[in-house]
């Protein structure tokens, strides 16, 4: 059984050092947002000052290029769904539920090594404060980087074709990413918002993630508790998993794959 | 490299898919022994590929059974899956990936080591014609040699069966005739059971058995050769303007004439100089007359004459 997801691990690392535009994204992307966006609004917000708020994006952006790498990751599994490497996947001696572990597992690591490199980059720019515990952190990188996993592994698992990347974009990971804590306490968001926020898994992972990188800014620290942030995490990616691995095992999953290979003779 | 047993290797009783109320496969009986280069042929639409995806347990029957290597497709996929190997109308590769990467991944997936994924990955290489091309990307290869590289990860873990799908479709002449020298080479090397699907007839000769299917259903099965031995000595054809008159003229002598609006076709059973007094006395009626040998198209558009379905047998075969 290693093999085999040792094996999907792999194709997923070889695949996003082969595309180097997908590596630099990873941490862009979240610079952008820290180093224009938390200036930008920094000067609007008045208890934390500019630095503060910077301070407060940090694990917001830590965050995003977790969601971003294993949702993008993960979501490439309807891709693969109908076109090659899902056919090998299929006929492979495992149970179909592996597909879904192996494929979680591959998302996972290429959202932490993403989220490495960016951490990389945060430190040589000083935005890592000297409070970081570096067992939080890792527990943190991890259970949000699996929850996401499971959300792009739950979606893939019941839809028949994501038309295109934009889609996903707007669709899924825009409304995780901003019905989060990211760039705002969860507490000071109006009830609606916050509601949903709470709802939210990812709010948990973010959360986790400010116990681990301190903004040090008072009123802007973390909304939950540690044990409640890593019970959520936990409960969410199990449940979702499970689920997405009963729809694996399910013939309907596969139709699309089956279709397309019917689709000449029959 | 036949089984110790006598047990076909590919046994099927009953295998039917129901999609709604259409009928994809129709209470299919099969059996292959082991070691045996098997065809499964048939029209477009005739059920030959739902019938590989039910065998492959890549869908599951509606009812029936089928067991692979002694493994029931319904309760022991994984057993079946880990016995087979599956070439799909489409590649089943990684483009991304080079053509040494997809074998390591497809290796993996089958539990194999490294060591005996790269053991096997040279033997498949030099094979398939594929080693100076070990590093380029499968995206990058043509059509030929990337289906030479599926079929080569269909392998890779010696499968004591190998399904092959429609293995030559949208392939020309030359490639086609490659995978076929490839397919023979594998198993010359390894003795493996080969159960294809083809509507390219004259691509089955070479078969040790075949099995005509249509409409879901087997309509003749057997030897190659002997079921174009049973079908006549000889095909009479007659090219000509106005051909049911002609066919109804001819009747008698040589019994009923398939007509597919260019030529009639008789199964001839006659002498050369029946052929001699035919052509005399047709000389000036009929544009072209021709005796010839039978193959599987003929035995083909025989067994479909002989059961009338909805569909013209004529526009059935390619």
């Amino acid at each position: 059984m290693l093999r085999p997801v040792y094996a999907v691990m792999e194709r997923e690392v070889l695949r996003l050092l082969r595309q180097p535009a997908r590596l630099a994204a990873a941490f862009v992307r979240p610079l952008v947002w820290l180093l224009v966006i938390g200036a930008g609004f920094g000067a609007l917000y008045e208890p934390a000052g500019r630095a503060g708020y910077q301070q407060f994006l940090v694990p917001g952006v830590v965050g995003m290029t977790l969601l971003f790498g294993a949702m993008l990751a993960a979501l490439g599994t309807v891709h693969d769904k109908e076109f090659g490497v899902m056919r090998m996947l299929v006929m492979a001696p495992l149970p179909h539920a592996w597909i879904v572990i192996a494929k979680l597992l591959a998302a996972t690591l290429v959202a932490v090594l993403q989220a490495l490199v960016l951490l990389a980059a945060l430190t040589a720019l000083g935005y890592l404060a000297a409070g970081t515990a570096p067992l939080l952190l890792a527990t943190a990188l991890a259970a949000t980087a699996f929850a996401c996993s499971a959300i792009g592994m739950l979606i893939a698992a019941f839809s028949r074709t994501l038309e295109n990347f934009a889609a996903v974009m707007n669709f899924v990971i825009f409304p995780v990413f901003f019905l989060s804590g990211s760039l705002y306490p969860v507490q000071a968001l109006p009830a609606g918002l916050r509601a949903a926020a709470m709802l939210n898994p990812y709010t948990y992972g973010v959360d986790l993630l400010r116990h681990a990188l301190p903004a040090g800014a008072a009123g802007l620290g973390p909304d939950f508790s540690i044990g409640r942030d890593l019970a959520v995490l936990l409960l969410f990616t199990g449940a979702a998993t499970a689920l997405a691995c009963w729809r694996f095992s399910r013939e309907a999953a596969h139709a699309p794959l089956v279709r397309r290979l019917a689709r000449k003779g029959s | 490299m036949r089984d110790r047993s006598s047990e076909p290797i590919v046994a099927a009783r009953g295998l039917t898919k129901r999609y709604g109320d259409a009928l994809a496969v129709d209470a299919l009986d099969l059996d292959v022994p082991a070691g045996a280069f098997f065809g499964l042929l048939g029209p477009n639409g005739s059920g030959k590929t739902t019938a590989i995806h039910m065998l492959s347990t890549l869908i599951r029957p509606s009812a029936g059974e089928a067991r692979i290597a002694g493994h029931d497709v319904r309760r022991e996929p994984v057993a079946v899956r880990r016995a087979i190997g599956v070439v799909f109308q489409e590649p089943a590769l990684d483009r991304s990936l080079s053509v040494e990467e997809n074998l390591r991944l497809a290796g993996r997936l089958y539990g194999l080591s490294g060591a005996e994924i790269r053991r096997r990955a040279e033997e498949l290489l030099a094979l398939f014609g594929l080693g100076a091309r070990r590093r380029q990307s499968a995206a990058t290869l043509s059509g030929g040699l990337r289906r030479a590289l599926d079929i080569a990860r269909g392998v890779i873990h010696r499968p004591r069966v190998l399904f092959l799908d429609e293995p030559t479709i949208g392939l020309d002449v030359p490639n086609r005739r490659a995978i076929w020298r490839y397919i023979a080479g594998l198993r010359a090397e390894t003795g493996v059971t080969v159960v294809l699907t083809t509507h390219y007839l004259e691509e089955a000769d070479d078969c040790d058995l075949v099995a005509f299917i249509r409409g879901g259903r087997v309509v003749a099965s057997g030897a190659p050769r002997v079921l174009v031995d049973n079908l006549a000595p000889r095909i009479l054809e007659v090219e000509g303007a106005d051909l049911e008159p002609l066919a109804q003229r001819l009747a008698p002598k040589f019994g009923p004439a398939l007509n597919d609006g260019q030529r009639l076709s008789f199964c001839f059973h006659g002498s050369a100089a029946d052929f001699g007094a035919l052509q005399s006395e047709l000389a000036g009626a009929v544009e072209a007359l021709r005796l010839r040998r039978p193959n599987l198209n003929d035995v083909f558009l025989w067994v479909n004459a002989a059961q009338p379905s909805e569909a013209p047998a004529h526009a059935a075969v390619h």
